[in-house]
């Protein structure tokens, strides 16, 4: 159910959240989608804002709009475990900035959604907490590291979710979902109140997850904007996005985005998308192939800032809980610590160059478009075993670069420019694909509009997982 | 390698077995390799990236 269809129905929002945290209880056992349920709260939360309504005070779009939080955002009150045994019993005293800002405009959090471990990881197979399961296919991994949000949003336990992006961690399981994720430009959405660790100072990002464009917008616009709280977020003003949707998009240069990428593109994939590119032609759009000179440094680049300032974050845990975070964790953290600082001053240094040749590239085209993921949603089973079948060949899903699934993702993470993630079709596993569009600094406002305007035209997003619980 | 895995390991107390010591100093090896290419490419004139302040497009 959308925004749009919610609003429709005549229902009043303590009903409305009743429905969803009736079908939340009935769904999680079997989905693992959330690790802490508000119910109490969120009845209070819900009641509160009928009468608010019913009173003429209405708040807004969000107003009385059942949403999930990934469980590394502070939440006053409500246990934060950011997927760790370590927070396993930690109560925050306050809102992460976008919390709070959700809760200002009257949206009702339902709980707290599964994460992988520290959000390092694309799978959400947490030792801690458990899998969480594709709706989709239930063998199947719902990819991560925000991996509950996603699944929350796609099998209608909430109608949209706050996740964290640090390589892919919105847009990888909202593709692998079938749903919208969107990472917004570096500093648009304040990162106040991120569990330290969970991503890393240059290149994490707080996203969106939703089932449809236009509710991203809304969402986007009531999260957005400068927080004095964090230092590092933008004063840039926030225009109107929903005003943004439905205008033009014919005329417009889109940039297909070779690279480093496409070395383990599925054929599957490949097909799927040679049809999304056809679709926004027919749009009147005009696609050409594009890269970037040193496109290929990307995965060094963010393999060593993320690791060592993660590592950084993670010091004062690893002299006193090494134990207590799961090995492949541990190690990746041990061998951040013999990283030489002169390596991460050239990765700086070297994001600075990947960075000025992205924004000249941007003055060519006016957007980016490229897969989320390389290949179709594999298994839990086949990621468990560390080895996935990519047209018939046996690989290894993790390799230096980390997860083969996060690469078609990071370059938007190292620039820290808007990319959405839209579905664009299915595998003939019956996975949905999703597509990558991606603009310049602070053009959220193009994003969405080219990705509602491709959404409109394909109508992937009305498609709904079969769950029979 | 290992002798410096091993000096974290006292540092941090880690407890790390012979074993894990091994298989960290292979990672790190794999690591070492993929920040080659950044020593390999002409950065004269590039400053660190370090406070992300983006421009609008």
């Amino acid at each position: 159910m959308s925004r749009r269809s919610l609003e429709r129905k005549e229902l009043s929002r303590l009903e409305v959240t009743r429905l969803y945290l009736e079908r939340t209880k009935r769904l999680n056992p079997l989905l693992n989608a959330y690790v802490t349920l508000t119910e109490e709260r969120a009845l209070a939360d819900a009641a509160r804002a009928e009468q608010e309504i019913q009173r003429g005070l209405y708040r807004g779009p969000l107003h009385g709009i059942p949403f999930s939080i990934k469980d590394n955002l502070a939440t006053n009150g409500v246990r934060t475990t950011a997927g760790s045994k370590i927070l396993d019993d930690w109560v925050p005293d306050h809102d992460a900035t976008v919390v709070k800002r959700l809760k200002d405009a009257g949206a009702i959090v339902l709980g707290k959604t599964n994460m992988h471990e520290w959000a390092l990881g694309g799978t959400t197979i947490n030792p801690f907490y458990g899998t969480t399961r594709n709706p989709w296919d239930t063998e199947r991994i719902a990819g991560g590291s925000s991996g509950g949000s996603a699944v929350a949003v796609a099998a209608g336990m909430c109608l949209a979710s706050i996740g964290t992006d640090s390589a892919q961690s919105v847009r990888n399981p909202a593709s692998m979902c079938g749903i919208v994720g969107l990472k917004p430009t570096y500093g648009r959405v304040s990162q106040y109140g991120t569990v330290p660790g969970t991503g890393a100072y240059s290149t994490n990002h707080t996203g969106v997850l939703t089932r449809t464009v236009e509710d991203c917008a809304w969402v986007l616009q009531m999260i957005a904007g400068d927080d004095d709280n964090d230092p590092q977020s933008s004063q840039e003003s926030v225009p109107n996005y929903a005003q943004s949707l439905g205008r033009e998009v014919r005329g417009l240069r889109i940039g297909l985005l070779r690279g480093f990428f496409d070395e383990h593109m599925a054929s599957e994939v490949r097909e799927n998308f040679t049809q999304a590119m056809e679709t926004l032609k027919q749009l009147g759009m005009q696609v050409e192939e594009v890269t970037t000179p040193h496109i290929n440094l990307i995965p060094a680049i963010k393999v060593c800032t993320s690791r060592v300032e993660n590592a950084a974050a993670h010091d004062p845990y690893l002299r006193t809980r090494a134990r207590d975070y799961s090995k492949q964790t541990l190690y990746s953290y041990i061998s951040a610590l013999l990283t030489p600082a002169t390596t991460y001053v050239m990765a700086q240094r070297a994001r600075r160059l990947v960075c000025d040749e992205f924004d000249e590239l941007l003055k060519r085209v006016q957007l980016l478009v490229l897969p989320t993921i390389p290949f179709p949603v594999p298994s839990i089973e086949e990621c468990q075993s560390g080895v996935i079948e990519i047209d018939g060949k046996k690989i290894k899903r993790q390799d230096a670069r980390g997860g083969l699934e996060s690469l078609c993702c990071i370059p938007f993470n190292v620039t820290g420019l808007p990319a959405i993630s839209v579905c664009c079709g299915f595998s003939k596993s019956g996975m949905p694909m999703g597509m990558q569009i991606a603009g310049g600094a602070f053009q959220e406002d193009l994003v969405l509009r080219v990705a509602q305007a491709y959404e409109r035209a394909t109508e992937w997003y009305k498609l709904r997982p079969k769950l029979t619980v | 390698m290992e002798d410096q895995i091993r000096k974290l390991n006292q540092e941090y107390g880690f407890n790390l077995s012979e074993d894990e010591i091994q298989l960290i100093a292979q990672r790190t090896a794999e690591f070492e390799r993929l920040f080659q290419c950044l020593y390999k490419v002409d950065l004269a004139g590039m400053t660190p990236l370090l406070k992300f302040d983006r421009e609008p497009s």
